[in-house]
């Protein structure tokens, strides 16, 4: 029966922008050379052409005459609901959606949002990891997956003005630009916060937050299920025209800025007018037009620096030149860049969910030691990112292998750096 | 001695001893053989191993057995293989075994005509039974009541099967008679078969060509009156002395092939350095016969030597085996334009046709459908 | 029976069918998929999703198969990397710049062109046969594709590996006759031709699918795919 459903969401969802990516797969198996996870564990069920195995399957036994032989012949079996369990498991806890695979695919199969795909299916089946699960049931009832309420957003920001003696406008009507912040920063990176307040207020950025939108992490779109990604983006493009803002920055989390730039206006109807961008690239743009100041060379003595490229901000968001920009100016001498790199980059391996979820701890770690040989080969004392999700994982993971790393965020810098 | 022996005839005429030696010597070479061909014949054997074996065997042969009486019939041809035979000039190989058979019947150098000459035909059938060799030239049409190809009111089925029922052997000489040649070529109205499709309980030889290389004929009937048996066949009963390899393998313009070099038209420069003609049709490469080697006009020159492709005639079917300056590489049927747009519009309107029902499968699948359910 | 006959079957009436069922087959899933329904893209782009289409087609074509480094990831098995590269380079090579080819072309065509020379057109169908024989190999070793390899995917291999290998063979005219090779490699052709559209060796026709949505993805994001 769940089978059933997640089938029958398949082939909903299943137009010719899947079918023809799915008919030209040669099963070359290529993309497993990409896969952080494939490559970290050697399983080959965590190959991202076998994670998209149920869609490929659904759409040849519903859409093609062949697989209905296949079928009918024995060759091929009908999706059980065993099948979704254990694909519940390789889809959610050892995949990031980073893509990457589908920089090595011969035919530039878009692998990622096919497993994208294949989560909504699970999703809509209920087989959900529960660890995410109830992640999104939270954000549902409470605005935020963790916990970051109407009163606890409020005691934050108090606490945050008096720690770091900034100004933190909240709702403020007729402010031109609106900045949602991810409840990882609230609760775990308030130093971000601040970062970003201080560098706002030195632009001269008429800037406010917000009450009804001041959760941009979108646990829902980790699990696939579109009705409450939709939910869920719809609180803050209501925030938006309630405030009558001219522009959402999205601050350090790569996902949300996937789901509310590059996956929202496919699905809803977003506010006209409205323009969508991310820190890092405000960031740039600030230093470039010189409304901000910075001291060059400021982190230059501290050994070599390197920027990790978050999955979702940079080869997924577009905005992989702004953060070396500001790096340069920051530490001319000292930046180093990992290999490979840019929109080619290794995934942390905690996105996606994954790092939500505690079953996929062995994965999770598995697929860091790619990152670990590629800190070890730079030679990195400090790895900077753009994308809080990714320095969760920066931080346990430099714990759990004993790395002498510092992890930073690029905002924290920046601001650290500012000339008053 | 025998008396009305070949040699007996030769030196009748004048021929010396010494003469008659050089005669089987040249002979000897008209078989064309490099190796004991597979009769059983002890004496062939013991003369083989002597030094000059070869043309003792023939000089054996000629002084022991008289000349080798012929039947000759034509039915649905061009006379094409007798004029290559006959325009051969002195003195020459051909000739001279020419001169070691009797043509008791031929209707093209027959000076008699009509009954007189089939009554003849007749009488040496009956005469020469089980001795003669049948030689055929042109197709047989044995269907359609037998219409076609009637001489002296019969049909050629008929002519054929009661000249060799007392053959000692048949010789197909052409693509006519031994695959059905031009007569046998797309829309084939008269049914034409050729000699072994019909003659099955006497030694056939075919010796294909269009027309064939007057040597490899003549050789053939040579081998017929010294060992008194068929040639080692091929499985078109084509004599492997002469059909045992293809024109390909023994082309003079086959490094040209390897090297890649070819000629694109009949009058470009590949053409005027001589390079391979695979490209203009050439069939060389599934033709086998000797006219690289035995070549044409006593040793001259042959199609390809000459400039063109190889037609392929001593192969079956070469009439509609493609056009003769079709690349032998390209189909030999495309399917029409109209054809091909078919099975494209066909697929085209399939395909469209599972899109719709799949799109209907999708909109069924959709969410609130499902609850609906 | 003989070969001849054969020959003139596997160049004659089977070829004929074989290609009408190619080119219906294909137009079939053509049709299949562009009828499917496409979500018009809504989203506001960075980039040009034109430029990033073509910046992905070449690289499809000129640099990914054979340069592994460049996307840093093949450091393990380059090998099998450029096998997949070289296969490609020779197979399309000998398809269609081999002057036997091209007189098949110009035959079904109505039109040529200029051939490659035949010692190097021979050379890249050797190394194609030798890359095909290591992607068997790579087959039959690697866990993920020996995860992912059913029947069809073996089928491929083999109904790829006939034509070129009794080609080769024919070429240099080896163990057989001539027209037994001619006859083998033509049937061989004709069973591909009808298998094609059957099977996922129709990736030839959904690359351009792939390639440019991955491109277009890459390009409206402004990140060269």
């Amino acid at each position: 029966m769940q089978a059933q459903t997640a089938v029958n969401t398949f082939v909903h969802e299943t137009g010719g922008w899947v079918a023809s990516q799915l008919e030209a797969c040669t099963r070359c198996g290529m993309c497993a050379e990409a896969c952080h996870f494939y490559q970290g564990t050697g399983n080959p069920e965590l190959a991202p052409v076998w994670k998209v195995e149920l869609l490929k399957r659904a759409y040849e036994q519903r859409f093609t005459i062949i697989g209905k032989l296949k079928l009918a012949t024995g060759i091929d079996h009908h999706v059980t609901d065993d099948n979704l369990l254990h694909w519940s498991k390789i889809v959610y806890e050892a995949c990031t959606l980073c893509n990457k695979c589908s920089m090595v695919c011969p035919m530039g199969i878009q692998l990622g949002p096919l497993i994208h795909e294949v989560r909504t299916g699970l999703s809509a089946a209920g087989m959900v990891p529960a660890d995410l699960m109830s992640a999104v049931h939270k954000q549902e009832a409470e605005g935020s997956p963790l916990g970051v309420t109407d009163s606890v957003y409020d005691d934050r920001l108090e606490f945050f003005e008096d720690e770091y003696e900034i100004k933190l406008p909240v709702d403020k009507k007729g402010a031109d630009t609106l900045v949602v912040f991810s409840s990882i920063e609230i609760m775990k990176y308030p130093g971000n916060i601040a970062a970003i307040a201080k560098i706002l207020n030195a632009a001269g950025e008429n800037w406010t937050l917000s009450h009804a939108g001041r959760e941009v992490v979108n646990f829902a779109f980790f699990e696939g299920d579109n009705e409450e990604t939709v939910l869920f983006l719809k609180r803050i493009f209501d925030a938006a025209k309630d405030l009558g803002v001219k522009r959402i920055v999205v601050t350090e989390c790569g996902h949300a800025y996937d789901a509310i730039r590059w996956t929202a206006a496919n699905l809803m109807d977003v506010p006209e007018g409205v323009e969508i961008t991310h820190i890092a690239h405000l960031l740039g743009e600030l230093v470039r037009t010189g409304r901000i100041k910075l001291k060059e060379g400021m982190y230059d003595n501290g050994g070599t620096i390197t920027f990790h490229d978050a999955c979702k901000i940079q080869r997924r968001g577009g905005h992989i030149q702004e953060p070396r920009d500001v790096l340069h100016v920051l530490a001319p001498k000292s930046f180093k860049e990992m290999i490979p790199n840019r929109a080619e980059a290794i995934c942390c391996g905690g996105g996606g969910g994954v790092i939500a979820i505690k079953e996929a701890d062995p994965y999770r770690y598995a697929a860091f030691e790619l990152k670990v040989d590629q800190l070890k080969k730079v030679g990195a004392s400090t790895v900077v990112m753009g994308c809080s999700n990714c320095r969760l994982q920066f931080d346990d993971c430099v714990q759990h292998f004993n790395l002498d790393v510092k992890v930073a965020g690029l905002s924290q810098m920046v601001a650290d750096a500012l000339i008053e | 001695m025998k008396a009305g022996t070949i040699y007996d005839e030769l030196a009748r005429g004048g021929i010396s001893r010494r003469e008659f030696m050089k005669i089987c010597g040249l002979l000897a070479g008209a078989l064309g053989l490099t190796s004991v061909p597979p009769v059983d014949v002890n004496a062939a054997y013991d003369a083989l191993r002597k030094p000059d074996g070869l043309v003792n065997l023939v000089a054996e042969a000629l002084q022991t057995k008289p000349r080798l009486p012929v039947i000759w019939l034509e039915f649905q041809d061009c006379a094409g293989c007798t004029e290559a035979l006959t325009r051969s000039h002195d003195p020459t190989l051909v000739n001279l075994v020419l001169n070691t058979i009797d043509i008791e019947y031929h209707e093209t150098l027959f000076a008699a005509a009509g009954a007189q000459a089939e009554a003849a035909k007749e009488a040496a059938i009956k005469k020469y039974a089980g001795q003669y060799v049948l030689v055929v030239e042109g197709s047989i049409s044995p269907g359609s009541g037998q219409i076609y190809c009637t001489i002296g009111g019969r049909g050629s089925g008929d002519l054929l099967q009661e000249a060799a029922a007392n053959a000692f052997a048949v010789v197909a000489t052409g693509n006519c008679a031994t695959f059905g040649g031009l007569p046998r070529a797309n829309p084939d109205p008269t049914g034409a078969v050729g000699v072994m499709d019909l003659v099955t309980d006497k030694p056939v030889i075919n010796v294909p060509g269009c027309p064939a290389i007057p040597e490899v004929f003549t050789g053939t009937l040579f081998h017929l009156l010294v060992f008194g048996a068929p040639p080692e066949l091929d499985s078109l009963k084509r004599p492997m002395p002469f059909y045992a390899n293809t024109i390909h393998d023994r082309c003079l313009r086959r490094p040209y092939y390897e090297a890649g070099l070819f000629a694109d038209s009949f009058d470009d420069d590949g053409a005027r350095k001589g390079y391979c003609l695979y490209k203009l049709g050439c069939k060389g490469p599934t033709t086998y016969n000797s006219c690289a080697t035995i070549k044409w006009m006593e040793g001259l020159s042959f199609p390809i030597q000459a400039g063109h492709p190889c037609l392929g005639c001593s192969e079956p079917n070469f009439w509609d085996g493609g056009g003769f300056y079709q690349g032998q590489s390209a189909p030999l049927l495309r399917p029409a334009a109209a054809l091909a747009a078919g099975a494209g519009a066909v697929g085209l309107v399939l395909g469209a046709g599972m899109a719709t029902a799949n799109q209907a499968q999708k909109k069924r699948a959709h969410p609130t459908e499902q609850h609906k359910e | 029976m003989n070969w001849l006959a054969i020959l003139d079957f596997a160049r004659g009436p089977f070829f004929e069918v074989a290609l009408l069922v190619f080119i219906g087959g294909l137009a079939y899933r053509l049709m299949r998929i562009l009828l499917l329904g496409w979500h018009f893209d809504r989203i506001k782009p960075a980039g040009s999703k034109l430029g990033g289409a073509l910046i992905s087609y070449l690289r499809g074509i000129l640099i990914w198969p054979f340069i592994p480094w460049v996307r840093n990831t093949f450091s393990k098995n380059p090998v099998i990397y450029i096998a997949g590269g070289l296969f490609h380079l020779g197979l399309f090579a000998v398809i269609f710049l081999d002057a036997a080819h091209i007189l098949a072309w110009q035959s079904l065509l109505g039109f040529g062109w200029p051939s490659l020379v035949t010692p190097i057109v021979d050379w890249l169908a050797a190394i194609a046969i030798v890359a095909m024989i290591l992607l068997f190999i790579n087959r039959l070793v690697n866990p993920v594709l020996k995860l992912i390899s059913g029947p069809a995917e073996w089928l491929n291999l083999l109904f790829v590996f006939i034509p070129m290998l009794s080609g080769y063979i024919m070429a240099h005219h080896l163990f057989f006759a001539y027209e037994v090779n001619f006859s083998i490699h033509m049937l061989a052709v004709d069973i591909l031709l009808i298998w094609i559209p059957l099977s996922r060796i129709s990736h030839f026709m959904f690359y351009f699918f792939a390639r440019a949505i991955h491109g277009a993805d890459f390009g409206k994001r402004a990140v060269i795919p």
